[in-house]
């Protein structure tokens, strides 16, 4: 009896809780209060920045994150079809973008581009991967250069200064090594095994690398497995750390265990956050070419584009806010914000070590090419990341993990 | 006597070892993220650090703000589905319905098929019908996925009880309705009790169908929310921040499972009807 | 009596379950059909699916993974069976009608209400290289120190079983209980008065009478170690190179990471149908057992 009632009791509680909540839950779906419906894959904080943009253009973004991007990526796709179709959302550029060009489902945003490089507000070289056959699609909210980030308390302890060539950076780990530090981190899995085959690949021959991505090379061919066994030599000689711990590579550094850790620009804000501040406790320098007859040296890069949906309710305002993006005020405002380097050259680096190198990457002895991430098919980037893993777990020949790749791309060109 | 005491410390010690990781997690919440470090998970944090994080968590992040939506699904979803799941126990069991077992069954498979591949279908019918990123839909989503299994729990409990009880209670002339709200259901308090704070639980922690199937702030759990702040690209909250904020969304159904746990104690026993 | 009785309350019947089998079938079943259709399709999530007929299938059982993927799955079965769902019946039985017994199921219980994020943090602590199992045993001067518990195959898959336990262990406990609550007092007095104790007094009166409690359990665990996919996710994400992955990874994976949704929903119905396969095995012994209306039906 007493049972009853006092269930009775909390389901007319929680029915009126809920009549209440009904209430304030309706109408407040972005599209009616005027601000800007964005979607996104990114942990970046996109609420301090529509601040910004709401002072500048008097639009605000309505931000909402999806944590897992396999899931995020497939909430999209299937969002084309129905009228929730993003104003604004992020995407990944390469084949990825590509597949939502062939279904003409991004609109496109050519004038903005064109507008924006006679401004000088980009380079030529980003707008290419913009371009989906002649038309550019989306705009970046930020374009990231795969640097070397090192220690400066570990480099100054054992008297290191920042490498130039490759032969340097070896001899600066071997130094590490012998002091028990591991001089580089790697890890296994979904996303960062791709992260030294990249560099060693394209350290040795960026061509190779292209072909890989584009089916004219196979993964065993000797120039391949030469590029496995550097990777290999590394680590016998001890330079990474272990790909089965799970303390995040920050970490590691703060801690001293490791002392260079190749990433993006985007990286800068994660250092802070472990208490690591720019210029005093670490740098950056340029990653080196591997071969060294190479005559540029390749400089990976990411992008993260906001693209709009060419079918959503909201694609005015969306085109708008990405063309805004671009702008020399919403990149110096990004690039304060999230510590990176702004690929706008009117805007301004927030710290001097990314102006440095800035001023070093608008050299024209420096080549900027796709990350594995975007480059690779989606089969062969899932295939590549899991054969990666198992070769950095269980090292030796690299031969069968290189030909499991292969019968993944082998199957994935057949078909396309 | 001594099996009594052979009783308590057995339970005492696998008690201890099922709290040692838990410790780490408090130990690691308690630390600022220059002071958390891979090699010394086991020292203790410390209460200043771990305010600080809580402060944190409470003023820069969103999590705290799908609280209250949170606990609306997690109450609402889990009492419907207990409620339609003694419903099916009491058609099939106690009012023996012709192919009962069938129908039981077909309920019971809707805990076979993955819901990672439900969420896309789910999400396109979903916007199809209006109900996508609305609290009504995730009402109904929550209440139908916890459904089979108070079904099957229920169905079995029903089973312990004696036919008599509803052929006397037939005799005194109660109607189904009746007989269904003023003895099954009060007799099975403590299996509704169960399936109610494990589907409450579930409802809680999910993540997979608000991430797919909300939006908009208001509709939007607590769990996409806090997934949302680890990062594999920049950005995001510091580690420990978190991780505290991970442990602070477990509190309400931590807490729930403590306060629930008398209503086992009181030794109430099937055989006495 | 009772017979007639019952078909007397038919239309009731239908009255109570229907709102139950209504709200499973629009939301539950309908996206079943759903990826029936795509398994026979080529579809990568934009424009519409081609239909190809079983190449989907043929595929799925060319890769030489789903093999791995098939044996790991019915490792974890086993292995849920005898890990979390026996240490919950000791719990629970060792709990039982001990004063303050409540409290003593509580940390078992506190795993299972933790968010997956602070569960899955837990566990790469816990077992990563060098991480706190490992710190553990080294302080400890035991053996174990080196070994790397997700890497190397199979000990991941039974480290990651482990580790599941700790989780479930407590709700197998709670529902163990709420089995030996209802269980009549009496015959048990009547048996200890007989002098039956310990493990005989277990063995032919608590573990018969239990039946209804250990059929939940017993059909849940294999339902949901067949569709495992959290925690092999968030430790080994299936690696290193696939060896701990299960069908619920191999699905994800397929429709997710490589956009072939055909592919990933094949996976899915060859998963269910395994899981149906074994409910239908394990619940016809168990479920039918004392159960009137099914015999009527099939007589």
């Amino acid at each position: 009896m007493r049972f009853s009632r006092s269930a009775a009791a909390a389901a007319v509680l929680v029915l009126g809780a809920a009549a209440l909540s009904g209430c304030s839950a309706g109408g407040a779906s972005g599209a009616d209060s005027g601000e800007l419906v964005f979607i996104t894959d990114k942990t970046w904080d996109f609420d301090n920045f529509s601040k910004e943009s709401k002072k500048d253009i008097d639009v605000a973004l309505e931000t909402t994150a999806y944590a897992d991007q396999e899931a995020f990526q497939a909430f999209v796709k299937q969002s084309f079809r129905t009228n929730k179709s993003p104003g604004l959302f992020t995407w990944h550029t390469g084949g990825q973008l590509e597949e939502l060009v062939a279904e003409d489902l991004v609109a496109p945003t050519t004038d903005i581009w064109t507008k924006a490089v006679e401004n000088g507000d980009v380079a030529e070289s980003v707008r290419d991967l913009y371009t989906v056959d002649g038309e550019q699609y989306c705009t970046p909210i930020s374009v990231d250069d795969w640097v070397m980030y090192y220690d400066k308390r570990t480099f100054e302890e054992y008297g290191l200064t920042a490498p130039a060539t490759w032969d340097e950076l070896m001899t600066v780990s071997d130094t590490l090594v012998d002091n028990g530090v591991a001089p580089f981190w790697n890890a296994g899995g979904n996303p960062w095994a791709f992260v030294w085959f990249q560099i060693l690949a394209a350290g040795t021959d960026l061509d190779l690398y292209t072909g890989l991505t584009t089916g004219d090379v196979k993964f065993t061919d000797p120039e391949v497995v030469e590029v496995m066994n550097i990777w290999l030599d590394m680590k016998e000689k001890g330079y990474f750390t272990d790909p089965g711990s799970k303390v995040a590579a920050e970490t590691q550094m703060k801690d001293q265990e490791v002392a260079m850790i190749p990433f993006g620009t985007w990286y800068a804000s994660t250092l802070t956050t472990v208490g690591l501040e720019s210029g005093t406790d670490w740098g950056v320098f340029p990653i080196p070419n591997v071969n060294p007859d190479q005559e540029t040296t390749p400089v990976a890069i990411e992008t993260a584009p906001a693209c709009t949906a060419s079918n959503s309710p909201q694609k005015d305002v969306g085109l708008e806010y990405a063309e805004w993006w671009m702008s020399s005020e919403a990149q110096t405002a990004w690039s304060e914000q999230e510590g990176n380097l702004p690929y706008n050259p009117n805007a301004e680096a927030s710290t001097e070590e990314f102006q440095t190198i800035g001023a070093e990457f608008a050299d024209p002895s420096y080549e900027f090419y796709l990350r594995w991430y975007e480059a690779a098919p989606a089969p062969i980037l899932t295939a590549s990341l899991d054969q990666f893993t198992g070769f950095m777990t269980n090292p030796g020949d690299p031969t069968p993990y290189l030909e499991g790749i292969q019968q993944v791309a082998d199957e994935y060109w057949a078909g396309n | 006597m001594i099996s009594r005491i052979v009783r308590y410390v057995v339970l005492g010690a696998l008690g201890i070892l099922w709290l040692l990781p838990i410790y780490l997690l408090l130990a690691n919440a308690g630390k600022l993220t220059s002071e958390y470090s891979g090699s010394q998970l086991w020292s203790p944090g410390n209460l200043p650090a771990l305010l600080s994080n809580v402060g944190e968590v409470f003023s820069t992040t969103d999590v705290p703000s799908g609280l209250g939506v949170t606990f609306l699904y997690a109450t609402i979803a889990p009492f419907i589905a207990v409620v339609l799941g003694a419903g099916i126990g009491f058609a099939v069991i106690v009012l023996k319905l012709k192919h009962g077992f069938f129908w039981f069954f077909a309920v019971f498979c809707g805990t076979v098929f993955p819901l990672q591949i439900m969420v896309i279908p789910l999400f396109a019918a979903f916007s199809q019908i209006g109900l996508f990123d609305t609290f009504t839909g995730m009402t109904i989503v929550y209440a139908a996925v916890a459904t089979p299994f108070s079904a099957f729990v229920m169905r079995n409990f029903f089973a312990g009880i004696a036919e008599t009880v509803f052929e006397a209670a037939v005799v005194d002339g109660a109607n189904p309705w009746r007989i269904f709200t003023r003895i099954y259901l009060p007799m099975s308090r403590s299996a509704l009790v169960v399936v109610f704070i494990l589907q409450a639980t579930w409802v809680w922690n999910d993540l997979l169908l608000a991430l797919v199937l909300t939006q908009s702030a208001s509709t939007r759990p607590v769990m996409p929310l806090l997934a949302a702040l680890q990062s594999t690209e920049g950005g995001g909250s510091a580690y420990t921040v978190v991780l505290t904020a991970a442990l602070i969304v477990s509190i309400p159904t931590a807490l729930l499972f403590m306060f629930t746990q008398r209503i086992f104690q009181r030794g109430l026993s099937l055989g006495q009807y | 009596m009772a017979r007639r009785s019952s078909t007397n309350y038919q239309r009731a019947a239908w009255g109570f379950l229907a709102p139950g089998v209504v709200a499973v079938v629009l939301v539950l079943h309908l996206p079943v059909v759903y990826t029936v259709y795509l398994s026979f399709t080529d579809f990568n999530g934009l424009g519409d699916p081609d239909f190809v007929g079983l190449d989907n299938y043929v595929r799925m059982f060319r890769d030489p993974a789903v093999l791995t993927s098939i044996v790991n799955t019915l490792l974890w079965v086993v292995g849920t069976l005898v890990v979390p769902v026996g240490l919950g019946l000791v719990v629970a039985y060792l709990a039982f009608g001990l004063p303050g017994g409540a409290w003593l199921r509580v940390p078992f219980l506190i795993p299972y209400a933790l968010s997956g994020v602070a569960v899955g943090v837990v566990f790469s602590f816990v077992l990563q290289n060098g991480g706190a199992l490992s710190q553990a045993l080294e302080w400890l001067n035991l053996p174990g120190s080196e070994l790397r518990w997700l890497q190397d195959a199979p000990l991941n898959t039974f480290a990651m079983i482990i580790a599941s336990a700790w989780q479930g262990v407590g709700v197998n406990a709670l529902l163990f209980t709420v089995g030996l609550q209802s269980i009549p007092k009496e015959p048990l007095e009547a048996a200890k008065v007989d002098g039956a104790v310990g493990w005989r007094l277990f063995r032919y009166m608590i573990w018969p009478l239990l039946r209804p409690s250990t059929t939940i359990v017993v059909g849940l665990s294999i339902v949901n170690s067949l569709k495992t996919f959290d925690i092999v996710q968030s430790m080994t994400q299936g690696g290193p190179n696939r060896v701990s992955e299960t069908l619920g990874v191999t699905m994800y994976r397929n429709t997710f990471l490589n956009s072939e949704y055909g592919l990933g929903a094949a996976v899915a119905l060859f998963l269910t149908v395994i899981t149906l396969a074994a409910s239908i095995i394990y619940l016809r012994r168990q479920l039918t057992i004392g159960d009137p209306v099914k015999k009527a039906v099939r007589s």
